[in-house]
């Protein structure tokens, strides 16, 4: 698990998280747009003239006196504008700060103290949900009489309506959050509860709560302005609502007086709209993953397919590697760059040799690029990720040489799987759980061998099994009915499915028990020598590549720095980082030496071989 | 040497959700053992062996089913349970999930140290932090200042312990401390806590699935199966002589760069019988317990 999607450079929303969302133009319009009203919210009473003034002039348009023109007993719209914007806001922030301290009460301190708090807590915020919100409100405002209804009631109504939905949001994190080693420790530490909860775990929640808070905001000031629009609004308040309430019962829109209340409507949909955006970069820092919307992918345009020359075998190539007619996938100074701010180039010049029925073991540390070489190779990288340079050559069974790169969409399904399969890092998680064994190697069959019969596919599939030693019974079976060793046969199964010259395996063991991975390696090379297909096996334990590849190949910062057999890599390894590599395994039944408890030679990561480019794992988390 | 942290039959059982009967499962079935100064002893065993449940258990985060768990101070009076946290700390798994992300370097460090009292006021607490990350070799100026991802793997997991180290622990609990980690810099780290543990004659219980850096590593082992403890001893005899069937079966199975061409040969039992399941052998008496098994 060490090293899950680091090669990958996938973000890593635990490690990192910011405290200020990132600045974006959607911010800056939602900031403007905020600031804006909220100035005038706050400044434009001062600045406009009294709004209840009454002047026997009527209704009449926006004039140089009245530039919002004025309502039907002769009121200044724009002085009532500008009052009405700050009893708005007023309420929508007040509302929003006391809804979003009840939600952080009942959602985090409930979930983190768990137990019967939390089964009443979140019992009560269900309860509260179900409650449909506005005929609440309005039954609550109507019981209340007019004279004592102010602000102060309507927005602590609002928020005993509106905070539920919040809370829900937030226990569900906090269920998360609670169980994180930092929240652990901080016990271990010996932190008071109230300090776990305050200090440890609220900073990770503030995001989240800044984006309930506004989207709380957004529902207040509507709820207020439907209530003030009903006429159950705080009695002498002036809001955008009793405006709208105002302009209807003074038929407004029937005498076509726009000006009237086309402005206050405006200003609840800018304000929305200006909150939203703010909320839409709130949510980047909560889910980092939305930030890099990939790009169009660029290699779209179709390459046409560069027939590799066929040489003697044994010629030299000009870098100096050896072709061999005995190849089944060639790959030649590859490059892939992540095309990010900073670009990340993960795989850099790359040329690797995969020989018929052999087993390659490509060995490296998070964030060497050995993921991203296996994905390219199968055409999986994604955008940001770019194949800049080189080539990728299968030399299919019959003979012909086929350039991976310049596959169409339909000659790339016909590839992947059929000619090279993968085994991906983690796949015995990646089983449908709501399919069972069957259906799931059954739908390999069905979409690449469309002309097997239902009884043909039934009979492979169960061969399919047997050859991973797996009890062909079990294809009713589903995935959580196996154990994970099990399951990962179940993959490495499917990938065998339609009998494939090359398998990439990407740390098909890394997280099962050794005992069961041992198994897995056993049938693995059994079926090598039976079926003949080529494996490219990726992992960063060379201890266990010297014990069942033929060739090792070592990865370091997107290079590969040795490449050997796996008897000259243990017996006499060239380069440093192997050297280092190799003594990072202590033997288990060597001489102990004076190795580790001696400690005298402990050195630090700084003196790492040369070469130390920055920590790879970092160079990765970069890439977000 | 005296005894530090002794661990009488400590049991474990997790009541499984669901169902009319609510199964129990056993997950640490009593196991005893004695940590001591300046020892380090291993917990090797595959996941769901337990051990993870022990080592949560020693640091106070579950409480047992049943047992006890004796901690004594130097002059062998147990001590009182509201400082065991004086004394026993804990080293986590994974360095990226262990340090608060929102948080500084120095505030993990700087927090353990103000709530166990070694550090009276401000500067007196700075100076303690330099101190300690300069312990576990992370020197680097302005380092305390930054961020848990402004770090590796390899330096948040030298933090992590620094932070163990903050209270004046004396039994040091290490769960994988370094099965996250890379492996070149993996080797560091234990070295790190070699040196440490020789330095400050801590008491270690180093919890493992990796054979080897168990060996080498530690004192004494033991190893677990489901929850049991089925055998124990001093580190090379248990490693290079086991006698148990599973530790043969988890011996044969771990990688060995020595045994290059091995794979093939080694047999196809993968489990366990339930009757040598229940044995367990003591290198230190040379007996069998439980059901015999030859």
């Amino acid at each position: 698990m060490t090293n899950l999607n680091a090669d990958l450079a996938a973000p890593r929303p635990r490690s990192g998280r910011r405290v200020l969302p990132r600045w974006s133009p959607k911010l800056a319009i939602g900031v403007g747009i905020i600031v804006v009203i909220g100035l005038w919210g706050l400044a434009g009473p001062v600045l406009v003239g009294d709004p209840d003034a009454i002047r026997d002039i009527g209704l009449t348009a926006p004039s140089g006196s009245h530039l919002l023109g004025t309502t039907q007993t002769g009121q200044d719209v724009l002085a009532q504008l500008a009052y009405a914007t700050r009893g708005s806001l007023s309420i929508g922030v007040l509302v929003g700060i006391m809804a979003t301290l009840l939600s952080a009460l009942f959602g985090i301190v409930g979930s983190y103290v768990g137990g019967l708090v939390d089964e009443a807590f979140s019992l009560l915020s269900n309860l509260m949900l179900v409650i449909p919100g506005l005929p609440l409100v309005i039954v609550i405002s109507a019981f209340v009489p007019a004279s004592a209804r102010g602000s102060w009631t309507i927005a602590v109504v609002l928020a005993i309506t509106g905070w539920a939905g919040s809370a829900r949001v937030l226990r569900a994190q906090t269920l998360s959050l609670r169980n994180r080693d930092y929240i652990q420790a901080a016990r271990v530490a010996g932190e008071k509860r109230w300090r776990v909860i305050g200090v440890e775990l609220l900073p990770n929640l503030l995001p989240l709560l800044a984006s309930q808070f506004v989207f709380t905001v957004i529902g207040a000031i509507l709820s207020e302005t439907g209530l003030s629009f009903l006429g159950l609004g705080a009695a002498n308040s002036a809001t955008l609502g009793t405006m709208l309430n105002y302009a209807q019962n003074g038929f407004a829109l029937q005498r076509g007086a726009w000006w009237w209340f086309v402005p206050p409507g405006l200003i609840i949909a800018l304000f929305g709209c200006g909150l939203a955006l703010v909320n839409f970069s709130i949510d980047e820092i909560i889910n980092p993953r939305l930030r890099d919307i990939p790009r169009r992918e660029r290699g779209n345009r179709r390459r046409e397919p560069r027939p590799a020359e066929r040489l003697d075998d044994g010629a030299v190539l000009d870098d100096g590697a050896v072709l061999d007619n005995g190849a089944v996938l060639t790959v030649r100074h590859l490059s892939v760059t992540y095309r990010t701010e900073n670009p990340v180039h993960a795989v850099r010049d790359v040329s690797l040799v995969l020989r018929r029925g052999e087993i390659l073991g490509l060995v490296g540390e998070s964030g060497c690029g050995k993921t991203t070489l296996a994905y390219a190779i199968n055409r999986l990288h994604r955008p940001p990720a770019e194949v800049t340079s080189g080539s990728i050559t299968l030399h299919d069974r019959d003979g012909d040489d086929l350039d991976v790169l310049a596959f169409d969409r339909d000659e790339l399904r016909a590839f992947r799987w059929d000619r090279l399969s993968m085994v991906f890092q983690g796949a015995m998680n990646a089983l449908n759980p709501v399919l069972t064994i069957r259906a799931q190697l059954d739908d390999v069959l069905t979409t690449h061998r469309p002309a097997m019969s239902r009884g043909e596919r039934h009979e492979r599939c169960a061969e399919a099994l047997r050859l991973v030693g797996v009890d062909p019974r079990r294809l009713k079976a589903y995935p959580h009915e196996l154990s994970g060793g099990m399951r990962q046969r179940v993959m490495i199964a499917m990938a065998l499915l339609l009998e494939p010259q090359v398998v990439l395996l990407d740390e098909p063991t890394t997280a099962l028990d050794v005992v069961v991975q041992r198994g897995i390696l056993r049938e693995l090379l059994r079926l090598r020598t039976a079926l003949g297909f080529a494996v490219l096996f990726i992992t960063h334990d060379l201890p266990l590549m010297l014990e069942v590849s033929d060739r090792i190949a070592v990865m370091r910062d997107g290079r590969i720095v040795e490449e050997a057999t796996a008897e000259q890599i243990a017996a006499e390894p060239r380069h440093p980082y192997t050297r280092h590599l190799l003594d990072s395994f202590p033997s288990l039944l060597g001489e102990r030496g004076a190795f580790i408890r001696a400690g005298e030679d402990e050195r630090g990561e700084a003196a790492r071989p040369p070469a130390a480019a920055p920590d790879g794992g970092i160079a990765a988390e970069e890439v977000r | 040497m005296s005894a530090i942290l002794e661990v009488h039959d400590l049991t474990k059982d997790y009541r499984l959700r669901g169902g009319l009967r609510r199964p129990v499962l056993r997950a640490v079935d009593q196991v005893s053992f004695t940590l001591t100064e300046g020892r380090t002893l291993a917990l090797v065993g595959e996941s769901g062996s337990g051990k993870s449940t022990i080592a949560r258990i020693l640091a106070r985060l579950e409480k047992p089913t049943a047992g006890r768990v004796v901690l004594r101070a130097p002059d062998g009076t147990q001590v009182p349970g509201r400082f065991y946290r004086d004394y026993v700390q804990m080293v986590f798994q994974d360095p990226f999930a262990s340090l608060n992300p929102f948080h500084t370097i120095a505030h993990h460090i700087a927090r353990p140290l103000r709530l166990h009292g070694r550090a009276r006021d401000r500067a007196q607490t700075a100076l303690l932090v330099d101190q300690l990350l300069e312990r576990v070799s992370l020197a680097e100026p302005a380092l305390a200042r930054r961020r848990p991802h402004e770090l590796s793997g390899g330096q948040r997991q030298r933090v992590a312990i620094a932070r163990a180290l903050a209270p004046g622990a004396r039994v040091v609990v290490a769960d994988e401390p370094v099965s996250m980690l890379d492996v070149s810099i993996r080797l560091d780290v234990l070295k790190l806590l070699a040196r440490l543990q020789r330095e400050e004659n801590l008491a270690v219980l180093y919890i493992t699935h990796d054979l080897a850096t168990a060996r080498h590593f530690s004192d004494e082992i033991l190893v677990l199966y489901r929850g049991r403890v089925v055998e124990r001893g001093p580190a090379d005899e248990v490693i290079l002589a086991p006698r148990h069937p599973y530790t043969k079966l988890l011996a044969a199975a771990s990688p060995d760069p020595l045994a290059r061409g091995r794979a093939e040969q080694i047999g196809a039992e993968d489990e366990i019988d339930a009757a040598s399941a229940a044995t367990a052998y003591d290198h230190y008496t040379g007996r069998w317990t439980g059901l015999q098994a030859g």
